[in-house]
């Protein structure tokens, strides 16, 4: 009898679905990438499985990010949904707290996004939860027959509960929520509090409406691709990668449909911890540059920051994910001049269709895929890896054009084309400081991991910008997400209100709460499949000075016997993150949080490496800093462990190229990951 | 080959010039962030009422952010050139300064600015600039800020320019001083201690950028940037008719009494350079609603900037086509002792002037009015149990209509900092004894019109302590936000207590209130305008009325009076009913012949027309009732009601009145009553 061994990631991006597939008898890795067929992503699942030519009964572990959240709300394609909130709170997802959200200073025309939930369908309830969580109208006896009749009148998919103060006290929401899945069969019903007891009435709210928004789109998904996997063949559990990072059931997934936002991103975070394990690196700072935008995330001693305050378009989402920043700038970004005679990159992108110019697909404005095409940086004589060969001639008309707007010539497309891609990095140089100045930390003590299409192409011009002297290009920089999805373990976060001042508070109560949680995750971790051995717990405490608002997240130990290492912490990082620390002042907690994570086996993977010959493919004309080099091409898959080049260099591989600028030296590593050192000194 | 050379050199340059206003722009936000997360006034950190900026060190604006609040584009580098005056060549490393003097380029007390010097090799290169409001500056009443002040002593401390730290070295004594003069000290400090270590940071950043591109290279390019942002601006004005251009405007009431105080705008545009001229404008008075000499620059170019450059981030350069004349001791650029705690309230009002004068010569960008301030609400006292506490909001409104578009609903204006304008109710009912009863959007408050203006808000709040008192700063009470070619005025703000089954009027002036007592139970009803509307509301498609009843924000019958749509219970329009009922409306305005008479008709600072009594009676107004005389193409200019005798339809007017009109004598115009109650 013939035993699994294949254990499968696959990322559905909005241009391809990658795949990537480890066979744990003999260690090797297949990748595919297909393309995407939006609207119905789990076609472009299929199809890359199809492409890997495995036996698909053999597949153990199947993760699975995708972007249908992100899709179904930029499409607003969500579920009808009806509200059902506290009497007098009807406008709270509507007008918020009067922010606009989403830029609009000075905009006369701005126009706010509508809410998801139309106003005939926001309903309310005589109930009310006091802040500290006594009940001061109980909704028992309420009669909801009214209610549901409208809801069903309106046709809803999907019911959001919504109560103030529900994160103190979530009794009525629960009963509201009983009685109306009774009421309304088939419709599911999203408890704000049950799903996020976080305080904050519209944040949770806003998250509370996305989810019931979202579920029977993304338990639609989920049970067409499961059916269709089963039909061919598949056994194998589906996980799906959920925003913090982690992976989750199937189950888990219909329940927090929200949690799926940054599926697709995460999993080149975990690649990217991987990578770092195997390269003996703490620190580092993702740089994941695609076609029309780029994700960039730090990573502290093997770790992600999570973060509870986010936004999705103009909607609060008060959800835990990985601290992961996205600017709207890819390898497709157009580039324009603004009025001042300035160059501009994005944020519109020229995408797949009609595409950069030099694809010949009917895109005519430059994108930073003809700036590099231009420069030599891409190859124009040699198709690269997909089989398109890219037109230089339509790159230089298209730049141009640009040149001729801002009373420049034909000759001046050289140096257009490195302005733009100067601007470029600063905007991508802007992104890693987003996530590391202004959280406190120096970016030149990170690593800058670049992957993704168009990453390892930008990567060292933005480490040159930051100051930063060493930067990574892992194994199959195409791939990593993928990768990343394949190793993910399964993971939940927990919250838990708790507010006292430290000092004054009883410590118990604190570690008894905490204890309380660690009961609670340790039996979901259970039902979810894992057994004591593969769970882990990490918590963490939201503290700040009595009187103001925002937290810091102090990691717990479960050394902790007093509230002295608790509060020495603190001070420590308000000071390293705020400028200043004051020990007179009374430092309050806020909240609990745990990461509770359920590990799945680890794999050992070998990238494989090449023997050190044929290295050198080509010498072509390459552009630097307004200088033409004449410059090495290497390919990627023939160099061996301890290879050293120079830039200036291209190198290319599969489905990415690399660009090395003069002054970086770089050492092939035993992980065939390339070590980037900078030769220019401090 | 130099020319090569040079060209490289020149093209590194378009680089290099982005690359520097990024670079600023991130020192900007990195403080934004900062302050944002470490700073203890709810206002900072919820409200984010706060800027930062980077200024030169002769006071040029360098860089802001489009998330800060232009309230203090002009009043930080305005502050920045007093304290470069007054320390000229005493500036040292490790000094840092405060100042919150209106009289001298501040906003109002609250907002205590931080100039931070920035040296590169001994020199002075740049200040860091952080402008943020404190909960409480001392005063008469919690909060510092009130509708019935008469000098500015009653509005907290004022801090002329003050080094408060030289040489690194802090001056505690003056330190003490200050925060013992305010509410909650310990607070104030840590709000202090947020600015400080803001700055520490944004000075460590600049430093990184002095390193990278060198002190010639960044103020060089800093100063090309400024030049391409004037070019821009001078094109765009040159882009626009020339011509002049008038409008007028009231402030309420200074508190003290009922007498509205006038605000008159003159704009002329002459190739590519715009004045601004407020002569005429009242002199200042002893209630809060006055500013000081930043506010009308402040108000003038954040409009110049919405109408003809929106997009760019902002530095100095833009404004330097615009020319600003604010007479000195008229209430827009008032002197000691006038209070400036309504600096807002004064601010909206030349922001709507300017959106009145500068929308005749660009009309597909006019919009109706709005809210006319920031309707400080605050609720403060020293409860047994909660100490001493402090609720403090300032509700935003509907935005008016514009060519397109219905205006929008309870949200920040364009002319507003993107910020929490009311707080989250779980922290308010956490932190405060107070207890939100309802929030939601107020039905039936937008300025009508074929685009209609946005809703206001409707906010109950119960106190649940003894010892509260109510203080409120905000106007458009009784005056209310204008509507555009043709468009009718939004409902006005209203504030009320509502104690047991009674309505309780906190104040004789409505809308400014000073620690009016409250009890426990009662309900403080805050409700705010609604967005001036745009065009004929009878020329409002009848579907888009359907949708706006369909959802509850109007009402049927209102639906009915106002745009003469008939909707049936079950959604319903009745198109044959509609076309008689907009015809009734339609016949039953009341259109006069303009008339010129050669004296001024003024009643103190109010504009009076003279309307024949026949037509008075149709119009429904008595002596001294408030009109808007219609214009099809901009703003409708307000005036008060004399009655004379006669039945004849002309409309007596004087030529200040006509220029505002932008009309001819003899043109036949619309008179309509202004009846705020009618919301």
């Amino acid at each position: 009898m013939k035993t699994g061994t294949h254990i499968v990631g696959i990322d559905v991006g909005g241009t391809f679905t990658d795949i990537l597939c480890y066979n744990a008898a003999n260690h090797v890795v297949l990748s595919a990438k297909v393309p995407s067929v939006p609207g119905n992503q789990w076609r472009g699942v299929l199809e890359a499985l199809h492409a890997l030519g495995i036996d698909l009964g053999s597949i153990i572990a199947f993760v699975h990010g995708t972007t249908i959240a992100t899709n179904t709300v930029l499409e607003q394609k969500g579920a009808k949904t009806g509200l059902l909130t506290t009497e007098g709170f009807r406008d709270v997802i509507e007008i918020g707290l009067t922010r606009r959200l989403v830029g609009g200073l000075f905009d006369i025309k701005f126009v706010r996004q509508a809410p998801l939930i139309d106003r005939s369908l926001r309903l309310e309830a005589p109930e009310r939860v006091a802040a500290d969580g006594s009940v001061l109208r109980d909704i028992n006896g309420f009669d909801y027959s009214a209610v549901a009749k409208s809801l069903k009148d309106a046709d809803v998919g999907a019911v959001a509960i919504c109560f103030v103060n529900s994160y103190k006290n979530a009794s009525n929401e629960v009963k509201a929520g009983e009685a109306l899945r009774k009421l309304l069969p088939g419709v599911p019903v999203t408890e704000s509090a049950v799903l996020l007891p976080e305080k904050g009435e519209f944040g949770r709210f806003s998250t509370c409406v996305l989810n019931a928004y979202l579920t029977p789109r993304i338990v639609d998904y989920l049970k067409t691709l499961t059916a269709a996997l089963a039909d061919r063949g598949v056994k194998a559990p589906v996980s799906i990668m959920t925003s913090n990072g982690g992976a989750m059931t199937l189950e888990r997934a219909a329940a927090t449909a929200v949690s799926t936002f940054l599926s697709g991103p995460v999993g080149g975070v975990n690649g990217t911890i991987r990578i770092c394990e195997m390269t003996d690196t703490a620190n580092c700072i993702t740089f994941d540059m695609g076609g029309t935008s780029t994700d960039v995330a730090l990573i502290h001693n093997r770790m992600a920051r999570t973060s509870h305050d986010n936004q999705h378009e103009a909607f609060p989402l008060a959800w835990p994910q990985l601290d992961i920043h996205t600017i709207g700038a890819g390898g497709g970004s157009i580039i324009s001049a603004q009025p001042d005679g300035t160059l501009e990159v994005g944020p519109q992108s020229a995408g797949a269709i009609p595409g950069p110019a030099c694809y010949l697909r009917g895109g005519k404005l430059p994108t930073i895929s003809d700036a590099n095409l231009i420069l030599g940086r891409l190859p124009s004589e040699r198709a690269i890896s997909g089989g398109l060969k890219l037109s230089i001639d339509a790159a230089r008309e298209a730049m141009a054009k640009l040149a001729a707007q801002i009373g420049r010539g034909k000759e001046d497309v050289q140096e257009l084309a490195e302005s733009a891609l100067r601007i470029a990095v600063a905007k991508m140089a802007g992104a890693v400081r987003e996530v590391s100045v202004h959280r406190g930390h120096d970016p030149r003590d990170f690593v800058l991991f670049g992957f993704g299409g168009a990453g390892p192409m930008h990567l060292l011009p933005v480490a040159d910008e930051l100051f930063v002297p060493r930067a990574m290009i892992p194994p199959m920089p195409g791939h990593l997400s993928a990768f990343g999805q394949m190793l993910a373990d399964h993971r939940r976060d927990y919250v838990a209100v708790w507010e006292g001042a430290a000092n004054v508070a009883k410590f118990s109560d604190l570690e008894k709460r905490i204890a309380e949680l660690r009961v609670q995750a340790a039996s979901q971790l259970k039902e979810d499949g894992f057994a004591e051995t593969r769970q882990r717990f990490s918590f963490s405490i939201d503290m700040r000075y009595a009187g103001q608002s925002f937290t810091l997240s102090i990691p717990w130990q479960d050394t902790n016997k007093s509230w002295e290492p608790l509060i020495a912490a603190f001070l420590a990082r308000h000071e390293e993150t705020f400028g200043y620390a004051d020990a007179t002042n009374t430092v309050q907690v806020t909240a609990i949080r745990l990461v509770a994570l359920g590990l799945v086996d680890k794999i050992d993977i070998a990238f494989p490496l090449g023997e050190g010959k044929d290295v050198v493919v080509e010498k072509r004309p390459v552009w630097f800093d307004g200088e033409v080099h004449d410059c090495k091409v290497y390919d990627r898959t023939k160099m061996n462990a301890g290879y050293i080049f120079e830039g200036p260099a291209i190198v290319e591989e599969p489905g990415c190229t690399s660009v090395i600028p003069p002054k970086w030296r770089v050492t092939v590593l035993p992980s065939s990951a390339l070590d980037c050192i900078s030769q220019r000194g401090a | 080959m130099p020319r090569q050379n040079a060209r490289a050199e020149k093209n590194k340059d378009i680089g290099v010039l982005e690359l520097v206003r990024e670079s600023l722009v991130a020192v900007v936000k990195e403080m934004r962030a900062n302050i944002i997360h470490s700073s203890y006034s709810s206002i900072i950190y919820e409200g984010h009422d706060f800027s930062c900026a980077l200024v030169s060190a002769d006071g040029r604006l360098l860089a802001q952010s489009l998330d800060d609040n232009p309230l203090h584009i002009f009043a930080v580098p305005h502050s920045a050139r007093e304290i470069v005056r007054v320390f000229s060549g005493d500036i040292h490393e490790g000094d840092v300064f405060l100042h919150n003097d209106p009289y001298t380029g501040g906003t109002h007390l609250n907002d205590v600015l931080m100039l931070y010097p920035v040296f590169s090799g001994g020199k002075l290169v740049l200040f860091a600039a952080a402008r943020c409001h404190w909960g409480d500056v001392g005063g008469s009443t919690p909060g510092s800020l009130s509708g019935r002040v008469t000098e500015i002593l009653q509005e907290g401390i004022r801090i002329v320019p003050t080094r408060i730290c030289e040489k690194g070295k802090l001056n505690e004594p003056f330190l003490e001083l200050l925060f013992q003069n305010m509410r909650n000290p310990a607070e104030r400090r840590g709000d202090f201690k947020t600015m400080l270590g803001t700055s520490r940071k944004a000075e460590q950043h600049v430093q990184r950028l002095l390193t990278r591109f060198g002190v010639e290279k960044l103020l060089s390019s800093i100063d090309e940037l400024m030049r391409r942002s004037e070019q821009v601006m001078r094109e765009r004005i040159r882009a626009c008719p020339d011509g002049v251009y008038y409008a007028e405007g009231y402030i309420e009431s200074n508190g003290n009494d009922h007498e509205p105080i006038v605000a008159r705008l003159k704009l002329t545009i002459d190739g590519d350079r715009m004045i601004a001229d407020f002569t005429g404008t009242a002199p200042q008075t002893r209630g809060p609603t006055n500013v000081g000499p930043s506010m009308a620059p402040n108000a003038v170019c954040t409009i110049a900037k919405a109408f003809l450059d929106p997009k760019t981030s902002i530095n100095h350069g833009s404004f330097e086509p615009i020319e600003v004349i604010a007479p000195v001791g008229s209430f827009i650029n008032a002197r000691w002792p006038a209070p400036c705690g309504g600096m807002v309230e004064v601010k909206a009002l030349l922001d709507s002037l300017m959106v009145a004068a500068l929308g005749q010569a660009m009309p597909e960008m006019i919009a109706g009015a709005l809210k006319g301030g920031a309707n400080h609400t605050l609720i403060g006292g020293n409860d047994p149990k909660w100490g001493s506490f402090l609720f403090y909001e300032y509700p935003a409104g509907g935005t008016g209509a514009s060519k397109d578009l219905d205006g929008g609903t309870v949200v920040r204006a364009f002319s507003d900092g993107d910020f929490n304008s009311v707080q989250s109710i779980e922290v308010v009912e956490s932190s405060l004894p107070l207890r939100v009863e309802s929030y939601g959007i107020r039905e039936n408050s937008c300025g009508d019109g074929k685009n209609r203006g946005g809703f206001g808000m409707r906010r109950c709040i119960r106190v649940l302590s003894d010892s509260a008192s109510l203080s409120i700063l905000s106007d458009r009470n009784v005056i209310p936000p204008y509507g555009v070619m043709g468009g009718v005025y939004g409902a006005p703000n209203h504030f009320v207590v509502k104690r047991g089954e009674n309505l309780v009027e906190p104040s004789a002036h409505p809308g400014k209130v000073a620690g009016f007592a409250l009890s426990d139970g009662d309900i403080v009803v805050m409700e705010t305008a609604g967005g001036g509307g745009y065009g004929d509301p009878l020329e409002r498609d009848p579907e888009k009325v359907l949708k706006d009843v369909a959802l509850g924000y109007l009402s049927a019958d209102e639906a009915f009076r106002r745009y003469g749509v008939s909707i049936s219970p079950n959604l319903r329009i009745d198109l044959e009913t509609t076309r008689k009922k907009r015809e009734e409306i339609r016949s039953a305005r009341v259109f006069l012949s303009l008339q010129l008479v050669n004296t001024e008709l003024l009643e103190g600072f109010k504009r009076i027309v003279e309307l024949p009594r026949a037509a008075a009676t149709r119009l429904s107004v008595a002596e001294g009732a408030l009109v808007e005389i219609v214009t099809p193409d901009h703003a409708s200019p307000r005036a008060w009601v004399r009655i004379v005798d006669g039945s004849g339809d002309t409309l007596r007017i004087d030529a200040a009145t006509l220029a505002l009109l932008a009309a001819e004598v003899g043109d036949r115009v619309e008179v309509r009553a202004v009846r705020t109650a009618a919301h």
